[in-house]
């Protein structure tokens, strides 16, 4: 429910559906029965966060609890924000309509680096100071989670805390110990020291950062008693882990509106350049009885008829020939389709694939992510030519007439010839399709390639890496486009300087708060969207601070300098990390965790097991 | 197979969502309902669900219609108790019914309009003002179409038009064309009175209260 106030105003914004709340499934509680009220705030609009399987999971899980209150807050659009300002209208929770303000918590997701000014404008439309040390009652806390906070430094000055890693459980403590030190009145310094010695819990201002005349970090130092390395969070058991059965319903449309349940977290692939992969090692597995389980309850308590089974490479999750096996019989009754995000083509049996509904509609997708197979020996991603036409041939054959293929370019060693290759590997599927005896009469093909930047990022191999610069990318697009030499061949690409400003606070520290900061206060927000991202704007805020960008992109750092990361354990330890980056320079691959353990370290986390290998390893 | 009239009730926060996303709210809230869908043939079989008057952004609606094929035996109370109970908030299902009209019967639409000004005398200034215009049998106002935009008389469209001022409100009661070939949106009447006095509404309700036919008896 929103506030009184904007009902005069709501038919005058685009898609009012995003503000009013009301949703199927969205849940309104008595507010003087509860003792925590929880705002769960994802930093970009309705449509995105609301296809955000994370927050599903933690609203669904605080609101399990009789004693809490989870609501919903996205970012206001543009015209919202200018009704908001205009009438004096707080930034409040869809579900009450109540100031956030006024809540305990507020919880930021943080999946992406360019919606951090999205977060210091919602602080500000919240009527609360950006800056944390300005927050000086007890609640609300301002925490954040999610992928970004592996390196939150360039948003120390802005969160109270951070939780690493798996929220399931940490949130809850989190939870428990705020209504223990909001009933006995204590400061807030008492809860967040408190806080700290919970472990995934990371809190900025007790710790002080050095820096050397360089620039690069001197030290880091805790104190008041937090962790010297604050350990990321991991739930052993994801059969038993909290999950939702019931998922709010959005009328409007929104990106993903569908079941969603995850099969696995972690990766055994190892790609180099892929963050997620590292930071939620170790593998862990939901069997198939109870993702399906899950999916059943889903559905019946949204009426949603498409089934996603998400991780990082669905077709590595063991068991998934069972598990859409056992699915088919209800799904079909039921009119329900199976999508299977992030599959790798290679390894998945053909007579499965035909009859997934699903998976031919949404088309074939292939992501060699370099051209040659020297370059994808040097990302570790092994996929080769010949199984990318084999599938594309046996594609084909099958009907399909259009193939996505995805890559990236800035990645290290790279040289023209590797850029030509991405044409190449894409004119061979052209090839391939003609070379098919049985193609269908009168239809084309055709290929399209989607062209990312590489952004090296924390806890990968390449964390040490240079990244090319916004001109350098320019140059090598514009190159690849002169490769390309049939208009069967389309070619997407991404905008370099976004790459750069998410690079720039990717790898980024604590001396980024003020560029961050001035960037806002000049119009800065939903920078990851072209039509917002002013990057005149940022380059005045850098050059006002006295900062250069390029420290953090386009240098090569050492093995032994202190990255400002550096006190956040993900398990994967850096040494493994250091000989997985001189491998990649060696153009060396290493073997997937199915054939062979890496001993990446992150096993320890979970008690010495990791699911993949099923015993210790050392 | 056969097929069923739903007539539900839009108010409250589901006035927000537009024409469009009603479809899929519909389509959802009646398999969770597991009311036998009757479903199309073919390679991407979906189920049958024709919203028979679009109601705008914004507008309450009292008593829609909208036409599903269901399968198998089940009455039309089981529907209207099934649909009920799985329904958002600000949409329910006020009553099943064969279907007895044909769409395209649709001719005309009843509405009632409460908007607020910002004293009584402007309320009332305006109530007068609005008659006499409609009285003039002359209100052009650009029309937006599939064709374009054009200048139309809107009078021609108004079946019949009382207006009141109470206090600082003004409360309209009409019955304008509507359907696939003639059709005039409540708001577009309104907002064309309002340009007319340059005025300006501090709040504004509109409700569609009923569904007619060309004779002006109730569309069923
Ligand atoms: S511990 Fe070994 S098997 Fe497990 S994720 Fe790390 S490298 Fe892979």
């Amino acid at each position: 429910m929103y506030p009184k106030e904007l009902e005069k105003h709501l038919l005058k914004v685009q898609k009012p559906g995003r503000y009013t709340g009301g949703e199927l499934n969205s849940i309104v509680k008595d507010k003087s029965k509860v003792d925590i009220r929880y705002a769960f705030c994802f930093p970009d609009t309705y449509e995105i966060g609301m296809s955000h399987l994370g927050m599903k999971i933690l609203y669904s899980l605080v609101n399990a609890r009789d004693d809490a209150w989870c609501e919903r807050v996205f970012a206001p659009w543009n015209d919202m924000e200018e009704v908001m300002r205009e009438n004096d209208i707080l930034l409040y929770g869809l579900e009450s309509g109540d100031a956030i303000r006024d809540f305990d918590i507020l919880g930021f997701t943080m999946q992406y680096e360019l919606s951090y000014t999205n977060v210091l404008n919602m602080l500000d439309l919240a009527g609360l100071p950006v800056r944390a040390k300005d927050r000086t009652a007890l609640t609300p806390i301002v925490v954040a989670g999610g992928t970004c906070v592996c390196n939150a430094e360039p948003m120390a000055e802005f969160f109270d805390i951070t939780l690493l890693g798996d929220g399931e459980e940490v949130t809850n403590e989190l939870i428990d110990l705020l209504k223990e030190y909001k009933a006995k009145g204590a400061s807030k310094q008492d809860f967040l020291e408190a806080a700290a010695q919970i472990k995934g819990v990371y809190v900025p201002s007790l710790y002080d950062v050095e820096y050397n005349e360089d620039n690069t970090v001197r030290a880091i130092t805790p104190k008041c008693g937090a962790p010297e390395k604050v350990e990321k969070r991991n739930v052993a058991d994801l059969d038993s882990m909290f999950s939702p059965t019931e998922f709010v319903v959005p009328f409007l449309e929104v990106v993903h509106d569908r079941t969603t349940v995850e099969i696995f977290r972690g990766c055994i692939r190892g790609c180099r350049f892929c963050q997620a992969g590292f930071l939620n090692r170790p593998l862990r597995r939901k069997s198939p009885e109870v993702v399906e389980e899950q999916c059943r309850a889903i559905c019946n308590s949204t009426g949603y008829d498409e089934i996603s089974l998400c991780s990082l490479s669905t077709s590595d999750y063991k068991g998934l020939e069972t598990l859409i096996t056992n699915m088919l019989p209800w799904t079909i009754d039921e009119k329900i389709n199976i999508a299977l995000p992030s599959l790798r083509a290679d390894n998945f049996p053909k007579e499965l694939m035909e009859r997934l509904n699903a998976v031919r509609r949404s088309g074939l997708t292939f992501a060699p992510e370099a051209g040659t197979q020297r370059l994808r020996d040097v990302i570790n991603k092994n996929i080769t030519e010949e199984e990318v036409l084999s599938t594309a041939a046996q594609a084909f054959a099958g009907g399909w007439t259009a193939v996505k293929l995805y890559f990236m370019i800035g990645l290290p060693t790279e040289t023209q010839e590797d850029i030509c290759g991405i044409a190449n590997l894409a004119q061979a599927v052209v090839d391939e399709f003609y070379k098919n005896p049985d193609k269908p009469k009168g239809k084309g093909v055709n290929v399209s390639i989607s062209v990312a930047s590489l952004v090296p990022k924390p806890f990968t191999p390449f964390q040490w890496e240079p990244q090319d610069k916004p001109d350098v990318l320019i140059d090598k697009q514009n190159y690849l486009i002169s490769c390309v030499k049939t208009r069967k061949v389309t070619v997407s690409r991404h905008v370099p300087w976004t790459s750069f400003l998410e690079g720039v606070f990717a790898r980024g520290d604590r001396r980024l708060a003020d560029v961050i900061e001035t960037a806002w206060k000049k119009g800065c927000k939903f920078d990851g969207w072209a039509e917002c991202l002013k990057p005149e704007t940022w380059e005045e805020s850098f050059a006002e601070n006295g900062i250069d960008p390029y420290f953090y992109t386009a240098r090569r750092r050492e093995y032994d300098e202190i990255l400002p990361w550096d006190h956040m354990d993900y398990g994967v330890t850096k040494k493994f990390l250091v000989n997985e980056n001189k491998k990649a320079h060696k153009g060396e691959t290493t073997a997937c965790c199915r054939e062979k353990c890496a001993g990446c370290g992150a096993n320890k986390l979970n008690g010495g097991v990791c699911d993949e290998i099923g015993k210790t390893v050392v | 197979m056969k097929s069923v009239r739903l007539w539900y009730k839009k108010d409250g926060l589901a006035i927000y969502t537009s024409h469009l996303d009603m479809n899929r709210c519909f389509t959802r809230a009646v398999r969770r309902a597991e009311i036998p869908l009757w479903y199309t043939e073919g390679f991407n079989p979906h189920p049958y669900m024709t919203f028979l008057m679009p109601l705008p952004l914004g507008q309450v609606g009292m008593r829609e219609p909208i036409d599903i094929r269901i399968e198998g035996d089940i009455s039309f109370k089981e529907i209207r108790q099934k649909l009920n109970a799985v329904m958002p908030e600000g949409l329910e299902i006020v009553d099943v019914s064969k279907p007895e009209c044909k769409p395209n019967e649709i001719a005309a639409a009843e509405y009632e309009i409460i908007a607020g000004f910002a004293d009584a005398g402007e309320a009332e200034g305006f109530a007068a003002g609005a008659k006499s215009i409609i009285d003039s049998g002359v209100l052009n106002a650009e029309k937006r179409s599939k064709k374009g935009v054009k200048n139309v008389n809107l009078c021609e469209m108004i079946r019949s038009f009382e207006i009141e001022a109470a206090e600082t409100n003004i409360h309209i009661k009409t019955v304008l064309a509507a359907g696939n070939t003639v059709n005039l949106n409540a708001e577009l009447l309104l907002s064309a009175l309002l340009s007319q006095f340059a005025a300006e509404t501090e709040s504004l309700t509109i409700v569609r209260t009923k569904l007619l036919k060309e004779d002006l008896s109730i569309f069923e």
